[in-house]
């Protein structure tokens, strides 16, 4: 559960294609500054969940009745900002470990209107943006009331904007807050830092240890690994919806839309206009409009009006320039657009650069280069393109990684699920433990109304053999991370599966080693589009293909047990269970969905037993069989929202299978028949 | 030093003393009570007037926002943009220039050398140089003098590799620093390069292979190792998993006697102290697999600027070792099974030797030097790695062999073939025509290794045929031609015999594994006892570790890989003898994937005209030249890279008694 949040806050996508409007923004926005702050070490543990917990009555207000605070002349001024500070040095981790599973608790003050000594405030109460930012954060899981309890606090000074403080003043009520202790764990939000002439690129207030979550930080203010840089905010990203655009050409290769740029900025990017005709667009403020209309909302080249943010969809790259400041709102803008942004501001911190890798989504543009910007961009691959615009990369990520081919020594661990059939089941003990590279048998006694036989009645064999008795007669037992199974490698198999010969067992076991990542099994089955019915269908019949392994013989890594038992998705879990069926089938599901990568068939192996092949009693059973198996397929897709079978044309055999060569010198001469 | 020791001991004794805690009472941890109080209103009010609120911002843009402020890089600072001239870079390519040692060389800097020559960045020309190098650690930990075309150190990279080398009082000016685990004040990043700091006798090239045999941990695996003053490490607290249901554990938990020859940690996670010295731990942890929990760390992660550590290493914070053992303890298996082979492949990709530390520092400028044409980080932090993915060759993953299985994509369905016709000159007409019936042929390239001029009439095929002319050389053949249009390669030799049937069964084959060679004959090595040295053979038939490319498929990107990557003495080598350029492309292509090659059934013997040593496994075995290749090539590798496997991939149905109108590949079977 942990791992999918934590997924879907890391793609760029995140900051700009946020559907639900301010709310959601806020809620991620507060969720990502804790995960960069979580990336320093302070926490252990990501949030569970970042949804609201609101269960609780909220007082109803009005802003013009918060308590006033004077302050005077002289109170005390924090120290400037602390460029040394490190997680270890300033922050006071022993308040965050009060709270289970060391969730992070946060503390709001509550909100005061400041006036200095004669009475003047000294800025508005508080904006829509940081009232909606604080509504978020305290309907959130991590919100706390008691202030002891907290480790995280966020004054109610509203400081998003510098433009409107009165600074020293601000500083001062900064100080006066209760927990203040020379801003520890004090966490403040700005978008706008900074102001004329020298337009710093942090919060000019002063703050001594706080923490600061800002827009437009430069390599020479920002404290790696203390401060987060966070997106400047854009009324329109929030307030227009735009529909989503996949990747492909657009009609301009490069636009400019920003309003207020330097006349030199925009002389080098008339000059590629000019040089580069149609395929750029650099676009301005509007001067003829008439007054009903939102200057904002629209965009002018010449006399051609566009529609902002409309326009950005048209081209393939959008131009971010610096202004005065680092950050700029159009980011936010380009990004929802589905537009590339090329950055071109020197020094600039890009948004959450502690958790995002913006070189899958944006191209750096150093400003002495921007005369160049044209070719650098042509210069880019068209496919490289398509996966910026797309944002994201492919979705399997295999947990089993590492190429790495476990040693023979290990072994393997055989789990047999048994009913009933004692002597059926005896005789496979009997039989797999002729297998060189058993290490261990266990028995999943899955029978509660009998138990199983004495211990001297067992097939005495040469590895350890444990039984382990089942509360519930379920498949699902046969798939469970039992705490016995030593090695990774796992061989399920029925107690009627005696055909398969030790050669056959052993070289498949071999085969394993080499695609530890994969289901390795015997009989093979595929899965069809039927387009008739238009649904799937299950395939046993002599097929040139294969996209799944029976169950009934089978090895894989110990981990899919793990996953089978606790991260299989929806209610496949209890479907099999319900219809006592198809565990194989969510099985095959499950590992190709995780890996992206198809089965291993080993050997000409056909059938073990043959419920849909000899049926006793004629076609009929047959059927039901084929008809239930389709069922599960179709049933098993659905809920994973996608086909994860891949069909390949191949088995795996012995290097000499077959082939004209002594059998005596073979490694695998008894691999067994159909 | 004292408090530290003393601090370290106390650290193992508490975790330790906790893990049993933990283990014993876990109802001990949710004494704090929870949930909010109900009834009391609480949280931030919703304001009646909300909708009075003003905004923070204007719409649009700020009007003053206009004027950019000169760029300004404070007192001496330095970063990219301001203090690396990228022109000198551009028009020669990432040339590197290595000052020549004042004194005689130190070991370090033999090593430096010795990895830097016969590299792709090496030039001796310092007017040709994009980048100079200045090694500091010189004997006995002097300062040289600086060199003649320091510059104020534009366009250098100052290294220091072992911390002792010539004091911090070294005028770095412009000059980009690389040095073992920096402090963080002093390091620009983004400009600096952090290195990892190496043992005295780091080996120059191979090094040890990561000690991980298993994906998972043993469940009787240690759960934390703590590093100990004195270079060992103490083991604390079994796997909650190695105790039964019942309750029993086999081991009680509590701190085990130091193992002291065990040099590298046996643990699932390894607790390291943040002060420089103990960053040498660190190494030791990636090396074994063993998951770095770094305590406030005070020194700069090895090239943080590329790798991304929250993959790998878990940084906690020094004050609260208890919450992060108890959180260690928590971890998801899912995460615990990433991070663990994470530090693997780290480790084996750019720590294990120095020559790979040297170049992962020279790649990482070189990423800076191309900016957007460098290569997504994704590439550096999944298999096989930066160092063996050439951002000259494409910055796209999806046209590298690597990573169409991690993203569960396939390569497109066209290959083509690469003919090379060598002493026999005779146009293969037979084999054109079997390739070019293959509906994934997109072309076919006759590379003409003959003195005869190449016949001026080809047979008609339909697809385009091109006739290149070869240099007579075994390694021709590796070259990246332009002409490839194709991600998949069918390499074939004139004399090759293959039907229209496996061309297409083996293909599809390829696009199920397009990071391995797929071929259709099979030689494997061996270690000769006797001879103390590895050989190979076409005799042992049960298993093979090589395939042929006299009719393999692989991935074009393997011949850039060779030609480009590969030192030019390896390469040389392969020249030497007959066979040896077909082992340096397994050796090659098994380096970067870690993995054996794939063997597909081969319908008839080819008797006619076959290599010499090739046909059915059953030839005379490699002569001595050949034994020579496959010993030095393993030499100049630094370890033997060749994987077994015992495995043939055939048709589904293959020689099954059933009609052969079911089977899609039936020509293979014939005799």
């Amino acid at each position: 559960m942990c791992a999918s949040v934590k997924y879907s806050i890391r793609g760029p996508a995140l900051i700009p294609r946020m559907k639900i409007k301010h709310r959601i923004y806020y809620i991620t926005l507060f969720s990502v500054v804790l995960l960069g702050l979580i990336a320093t070490g302070v926490f252990q543990f990501w949030p569970h969940s970042i949804e609201s917990s609101n269960d609780w009555s909220v007082e109803k207000r009005s802003v013009r009745d918060v308590p006033v605070v004077r302050l005077p002349a002289d109170s005390p001024i924090p120290e400037r900002g602390d460029l040394s500070c490190r997680m270890h040095t300033c922050f006071d981790v022993y308040r965050c470990g009060f709270n289970p599973k060391n969730k992070i608790k946060v503390f709001i003050y509550s909100l005061k209107k400041y006036v200095d000594d004669s009475g003047v405030p000294v800025s508005n109460t508080i904006s829509r943006e940081y009232n909606e930012l604080l509504t978020a954060i305290s309907d959130s899981d991590y919100y706390t009331d008691d202030i002891n309890r907290a480790c995280l606090f966020v004054p109610s000074i509203d400081v998003l904007n510098q433009n409107t403080l009165r600074i020293k003043e601000t500083a001062q009520a900064l100080a006066q807050l209760s927990r203040w202790d020379r801003g520890t764990n004090h966490l403040l939000f700005n978008m706008l830092p900074g102001g004329p002439p020298d337009y710093n690129t942090a919060l000019d207030v002063p703050r001594d240890r706080a923490l600061l979550a800002g827009g437009g930080f430069s390599t020479w203010t920002y404290r790696q690994g203390y401060d987060v840089s966070i997106p400047v905010y854009s009324l329109l990203s929030a307030e227009v919806d735009l529909p989503e655009k996949g990747p492909g050409p657009r009609r301009y290769f490069l636009l400019s839309s920003q309003m207020a740029l330097h006349p030199e900025y925009r002389e080098e990017l008339g000059a590629l206009q000019a040089k580069h005709g149609e395929s750029v667009l650099v676009l301005d403020k509007c001067t003829n409009l008439s007054e009903d209309v939102l200057s904002f909302r629209k965009r002018c080249h010449k006399h051609q009006v566009f529609d902002y943010p409309q326009v950005l969809q048209e081209a393939t790259f959008c131009v971010v320039l610096r202004g005065a400041r680092l950050g700029q709102a159009v980011l936010s803008d380009v990004l929802r657009a589905g537009c590339i942004p090329v950055v071109i501001a020197d020094s600039y911190i890009l948004p959450f650069s502690e958790v995002l890798d913006w070189k899958r989504a944006s191209v750096v543009v150093p400003e002495e280069k921007m005369a160049d910007v044209y070719n650098i961009l042509q210069s880019i691959p068209q496919k490289q393109i398509e996966e910026m615009q797309r944002q994201k990369w492919g979705s399997v990520s295999n947990p089993l990684f590492l190429p790495l081919i476990p040693p023979q020594s290990q072994g393997f661990t055989a789990i047999v699920l048994t009913y009933d059939r004692v002597e059926s089941l005896f005789r496979v003990i009997t039989e797999v433990s002729k297998v060189p590279s058993l290490s261990k048998l266990l028995v999943v006694w899955n029978n509660q109304n009998k138990s199983p036989p004495e211990e001297s009645l067992w097939p005495k064999i040469r590895v350890p053999l444990k039984v382990v008795r089942t509360a519930e007669n379920k498949l699902s037992n046969r798939f469970f991370p039992y705490d016995e199974i030593e090695t990774e490698a796992v061989l399920a198999i029925d107690d009627d599966i005696i055909m398969l010969t030790s050669d056959e067992l052993q070289f498949g076991y071999e085969v394993w080693r080499e695609f530890p990542d994969r289901l390795v099994g015997y009989p093979g089955r595929l899965h069809l589009w039927d387009h008739e019915m238009s649904k799937w269908k299950y395939e046993s019949e002599w097929t040139n293909e294969v996209s799944m392994v029976l169950t009934g013989a089978a090895f894989y890594h110990k981990y899919f047990n793990y996953l089978y038992t606790y991260k299989m998705p929806g209610d496949i879990k209890n479907w099999v269970d319900a219809h006592m069926n198809c565990e194989d089938i969510a099985m095959n599901f499950l590992v190709a969905n995780v890996t992206g990568k198809a089965v291993i068939k080993v050997t000409p192996r056909k059938k073990f037993k043959c419920p849909e092949c000899t049926a006793i009693d004629g076609l009929s059973l047959d059927q039901t069989h084929m008809v239930e198996r389709s069922e599960c397929i179709n049933k098993f897709a659905s809920v994973f929202g996608t086909m994860p079978l891949k069909v390949v044309e191949h088995r795996a055999d012995p290097v000499l299978y077959k082939d004209d060569f002594p059998e005596k010198l073979k490694s695998f001469p008894n691999i067994g028949s159909l | 030093m004292q408090s530290w020791r003393r601090k370290s001991l106390w650290l193992a004794l508490l975790a330790s003393w906790l893990l049993g805690l933990l283990g014993i009472f876990p109802l001990l941890r949710l004494a704090v009570p929870t949930g909010p109080r109900a009834g009391a209103p609480r949280g931030w009010p919703r304001w009646l007037d909300a909708e009075l609120l003003q905004s923070s911002f204007q719409p649009g843009e700020p009007p003053e926002d206009a004027p950019p402020p000169p760029p300004a890089p404070r007192g001496g600072s330095c970063d990219w943009g301001a203090c690396f001239d990228t022109s000198k870079c551009r028009s020669g390519g990432f040339k590197v220039f290595v000052y020549p040692a004042a004194g005689p060389p130190s070991e370090t800097q033999h090593k430096i050398l010795a990895s830097l020559e016969g590299s792709r960045y090496h030039t001796v020309s310092p007017t040709e140089a994009c980048l100079h190098l200045l090694s500091l650690d010189a004997p006995a930990g002097a300062c040289g003098p600086l060199p003649p075309e320091w510059n104020r150190g534009k366009n250098h990279l100052v290294l220091r590799l072992h911390p002792a080398s010539c004091s911090g009082t070294f005028p770095r000016g412009q000059a980009m620093v690389a040095e073992a685990s920096p402090a963080g004040d002093a390091f620009r990043p983004g400009f600096d390069v952090a290195l990892p700091p190496l043992p005295e006798a780091h080996p120059v090239r191979g090094g040890a292979p990561g000690r991980l045999r298993q994906h998972s941990p043993h469940p009787g695996e240690a759960l934390l190792a703590l590093a100990e003053e004195g270079g060992g490490w103490r083991m604390a607290g079994a796997d909650s998993s190695a105790c039964p249901r019942s309750g029993h554990c086999e081991r009680d938990g509590g701190p085990e006697p130091t193992h002291p020859g065990a040099a590298l940690p046996n643990a699932t996670f390894c607790l390291i102290p943040g002060r420089r010295p103990d960053a040498l731990r660190f190494l030791q942890a990636l090396q074994a697999g063993c998951i770095p929990v770094l305590l406030s760390p005070r020194w700069e992660l090895p090239f943080a600027e590329v790798i991304d550590w929250t993959k790998a290493a878990i940084v906690a914070d020094e004050r609260l070792p208890l919450q992060a053992v108890a959180a260690l303890q928590e971890m998801p298996p899912t995460r615990v099974l990433a991070l663990r082979q994470q530090t693997q492949f780290l480790w084996d990709t750019y720590f294990s030797s120095v020559d790979k530390v040297i170049r992962t520092t020279l790649e990482i400028i070189q990423d800076r030097i191309l900016g957007v044409s460098a290569r997504p980080l994704l590439m550096w932090n999944s298999p096989p790695g930066a160092l063996l993915a050439l951002p000259t060759f494409s910055t796209s993953p999806s046209h590298f062999p690597f990573y169409h299985l991690q993203r569960g994509s396939r390569p497109a369905g066209r290959f083509s073939a690469l003919i090379r016709v060598g002493a026999t000159g005779q146009p293969p007409l037979k084999l054109i025509r079997a390739v070019a019936g293959s509906h994934h042929c997109a072309q076919i390239l006759v590379l003409w290794s003959n003195d005869k001029p190449p016949p001026s009439s080809w047979p008609e095929t339909a697809v385009p045929l091109t006739v290149m002319e070869g240099h007579r050389k075994a390694s021709d053949r590796f070259l990246p031609f332009r002409a490839i249009s194709t991600d998949a390669i069918l390499s074939l030799d004139a004399h090759s015999s293959l039907s229209t049937s496996e061309v297409d069964f083996a293909f599809g084959v390829w696009q199920s594994f397009p990071e391995r060679m797929v071929g259709f004959q099979t030689w494997s090595h061996f270690w000769d006892e006797a001879q103390g040295g590895w050989g190979y053979t076409a005799e042992r038939v049960n298993d093979f570790s090589m395939v042929l490319t006299s009719a393999a498929f692989y991935h074009r990107y393997y011949h850039t890989l060779f030609t480009h990557s590969l030192p030019a003495a390896l390469r040389s080598r392969a020249e030497a003898a007959p066979g040896c350029a077909d082992v340096l492309m397994n050796f090659l292509v098994a380096a970067a994937t870690k993995l054996p090659p794939i063997k597909v059934p081969c319908g008839r013997r080819p008797a006619e005209a076959g290599p010499p040593q090739a046909p059915g496994g059953l030839g005379p075995a490699p002569q001595p030249a050949a034994r020579d290749c496959i010993d030095q090539l393993a030499a100049g590798f630094g370890h033997m890279p060749l994987v077994s496997s015992r495995l043939r991939l055939d048709p589904v149905l293959f020689k099954d008694p059933v009609s052969v109108l079911r089977k899609k590949y039936r020509s293979l079977e014939k005799p």
